[in-house]
């Protein structure tokens, strides 16, 4: 996490960002996509197609999907100075991996909500008053 | 490592990384390399690595930065007071359960 979200932004600034979106965020994602591209070539590839399949689960923007992909820039920073097999890293099903990961941010409670409105509706149906907290 | 002891480790992993905290801090990757000593070979790194994001936002952890040689800078994790706890409560769990199947394997063993 970059202390700079605390800092007082110029008016002109906030009222450019209504158009541009927080440039603290961009800026930041930036900053991941550039350590990503130091990477070792397989560990590069094995980021990219990472990426590729978090897009899927919408847009990357928040200070918490940003945390998300800095994290990710940790794990794979550090498993290229370790050496650590590829294979080591996502372990036998890449999927299980991710979808573990992406419960802890946003992107993966987008789809938890889904999941809570989904239980929700089954126990209206089922005629229960309270849903069972999980 | 087999499937099924695969699929039985995935349930029990928080609880083992929080015993493992416990005795002292550690970060990552020292931690994958406990597991894979211990016969956990199939744990992927990145398993670990989620699990250690879930507990630190869940404030059973309490982690330092510090400069590691290569890489960027080490997350070493400590075990708080809420983690401890949340600890015990895996051990009595774990013990109930323990016993449970341990009756239900000798019952079929007397059958």
């Amino acid at each position: 996490m970059t202390p700079e979200s605390t800092e007082e932004k110029s008016r002109y600034r906030r009222y450019l960002e209504l158009f541009t979106g927080s440039l603290d965020d961009k800026k930041r994602y930036r900053q991941v996509k550039a350590r990503m591209e130091r990477l070792p070539g397989n560990y590069r590839t094995a980021y990219d197609a990472l990426e590729r399949y978090l897009m899927f689960f919408g847009r990357a923007d928040g200070p918490l999907a940003l945390e998300m992909y800095e994290d990710l820039a940790d794990l794979f920073e550090q498993s290229a100075a370790n050496a650590t097999p590829i294979r080591e890293v996502f372990g036998d099903d890449p999927v299980e991996f991710v979808e573990a990961f992406i419960q802890n941010y946003p992107v993966g409670r987008w789809m938890a909500k889904e999941r809570e409105r989904f239980t929700s509706a089954v126990a209206r149906a089922a005629g229960e008053a309270e849903r069972r907290a999980s | 490592m087999g499937k099924q002891l695969t699929e039985m480790l995935k349930g029990t992993l928080e609880g083992i990384v929080l015993a493992i905290l416990a005795g002292r801090s550690a970060y990552g990757y020292e931690i994958t390399a406990w597991l894979r000593d211990q016969g956990f070979s199939d744990i992927a790194e990145g398993t670990v690595y989620a699990l250690l994001v879930r507990i630190e936002q869940r404030g059973f952890v309490d982690v330092a930065k510090v400069p590691s040689e290569k890489g960027p800078p080490r997350k070493v994790y400590s075990l708080n007071p809420r983690g401890r706890e949340h600890l015990q409560e895996f051990w009595r769990n774990w013990a109930f359960l323990a016993e449970r199947l341990d009756h239900l394997h000798k019952g079929e063993q007397s059958t």
